[in-house]
């Protein structure tokens, strides 16, 4: 039920979206930390992101930089 | 018309600035990390400092301190006095079990990233990693570029390449590290991995924006767990089986596709949404669904939510029985079928316009199909912080 909710939820953002030019003082809202992963806690994401190494068989896609883990 | 571009212009130097001076801060960041029936254990202090030098270049500087303690669950001969690890051939199938094995460790790493913006704003990041544990260390060399395309900045490509250098101290345990020749009690063995990244980023509207990247991997090394075991047994009808080690192949190519949606539903109220895609050699297929909510509630707080899903498919070399005389063969968890959901709430309080407070709960429930233990690899965690602008 959740699982389908969200692929639900995902689906409706990504609709109606039509490309407009943004002009440089219209990105006050882009420029959000809510407008990030996190709010950008980066710190808090790099913790996060060793715990889904430590447990999954698969990672990467959210950026190339991300420490050693001796996780094996 | 003249008034609106003076307007325009003074508006965007305050946004540069802003957004600028809030690069300048100093981050403390706590999480306590617990998994269920106390399987491992984490309390990790961080700190991050983030400095701008004039308009064009910042560096940011993190430390982490990890202490772990907990068990890892593996195979091994119930009869062995010497250790929980010890294999041993032609044991008794009664006399060998699949139980957590205690562990500790500490884990230190120090991060720098140095960002260049250019006359055009493109942006260039190098970054450094290292981390060292009781028996493992790794050093990391990263690059990423970031060029827009177009004056209006509304579309940007990044590229992205890392070199990590990793060594693991193995421990000989009738395994590949014993040197009878020379007697050593281990050896240290070698990973690299090579990442790349490409992204394509799209700013949709004034409230919303997508990206798409694409990510490559290869790992070439010692990829298995020194200190976990298979049972191997030629003959089904045998009462006595081996205990050896585990042995992954010792390359792994991986790839992936990544979507990202951003958008701000109202005033108040943003989602980021993901989803990635991930295949590798070795068999293994995932899919990750996730999506965060964050609310402003007046001025001063920041309230989230958060759900993510994650599936993926067996190893080709994984069981959670007994191997025949298969080459590669692992029982590791991680490379099993399962399904993961992880629920998050967080919440951030700015006490003045300089210090922010924070804190997260975060439950990870992870299911599969055929094991009878799954609770084990549930785990809560929570984290509390502050972040102060100078």
């Amino acid at each position: 039920m959740i699982k389908s909710a969200m692929i639900l939820t995902s689906l409706l953002l990504f609709t109606g979206c039509a490309i407009t030019d943004v002009q440089p003082w219209e990105k006050e809202t882009l420029a959000k930390d809510t407008m990030t992963v996190n709010a950008g806690n980066s710190l808090f994401t790099k913790f996060e992101n060793h715990i889904y190494f430590s447990k999954e068989g698969s990672k990467g896609g959210g950026g190339v930089a991300g420490g050693g883990c001796g996780c094996n | 018309m003249q008034l609106k571009t003076k307007l325009s212009l003074v508006t965007c130097a305050l946004l540069a600035a802003s957004t600028l001076m809030a690069e300048d801060y100093v981050s403390i960041q706590y999480v306590q990390y617990d998994e269920n029936e106390d399987r491992a254990s984490i309390s990790s202090p961080s700190i991050e400092i983030s400095k701008d030098f004039g308009v064009d270049y910042n560096l940011k500087l993190g430390f982490t301190a990890d202490s772990v303690s907990g068990a890892s669950p593996t195979w091994y001969d119930t009869t062995s006095g010497a250790s929980a690890y010890s294999r041993g051939k032609d044991i008794h199938k009664d006399d060998v079990t699949y139980r957590n094995i205690n562990y500790e460790d500490d884990r230190k790493a120090f991060s720098a990233l140095f960002t260049t913006r250019f006359e055009s704003r493109n942006e260039l990041k190098v970054g450094i990693n290292y981390s060292t544990e009781n028996d493992y260390e790794a050093r990391e060399l990263s690059a990423e570029y970031l060029y827009y395309l177009g004056a209006s900045k509304n579309q940007s490509l990044s590229f992205g390449l890392s070199y990590q250098d990793n060594e693991i101290d193995v421990v000989c345990i009738d395994n590949e590290a014993c040197d009878t020749s020379s007697g050593a009690s281990g050896k240290t063995m070698d990973l690299n991995v090579v990442s790349a990244e490409i992204g394509f980023t799209q700013i949709i509207n004034h409230n919303s924006l997508a990206k798409v990247s694409l990510f490559y991997i290869n790992e070439d090394g010692y990829l298995s767990n020194p200190y976990m075991n298979v049972v191997r047994s030629d003959d089904p009808n045998s009462s006595f089986v081996d205990v050896v080690a585990e042995n992954k192949p010792s390359k792994r190519v991986a790839y992936g596709l990544t979507l990202q949606y951003t958008v701000a539903l109202t005033d108040k109220l943003s989602s980021n949404s993901s989803y990635r895609f991930y295949d590798d050699d070795w068999d293994i297929t995932s899919h990750t669904l996730s999506t965060e909510l964050y609310y402003e509630l007046g001025e001063s707080w920041i309230l989230g939510g958060g759900l993510r899903f994650y599936t993926q498919d067996e190893a080709k070399f994984y069981s959670a029985g007994y191997f025949g005389d298969e080459e590669y063969a692992s029982s590791d968890k991680r490379i099993r079928p399962f399904d993961a959901m992880n629920y998050k709430i967080s919440a951030e309080y700015k006490v003045s316009s300089a210090l922010s407070i924070n804190a997260g709960f975060n439950y990870y429930d992870q299911e599969d199909n055929y094991q009878d233990d799954l609770d084990n690899f549930n785990a809560t965690y929570y984290n509390i912080g502050l972040k102060y602008n100078f």
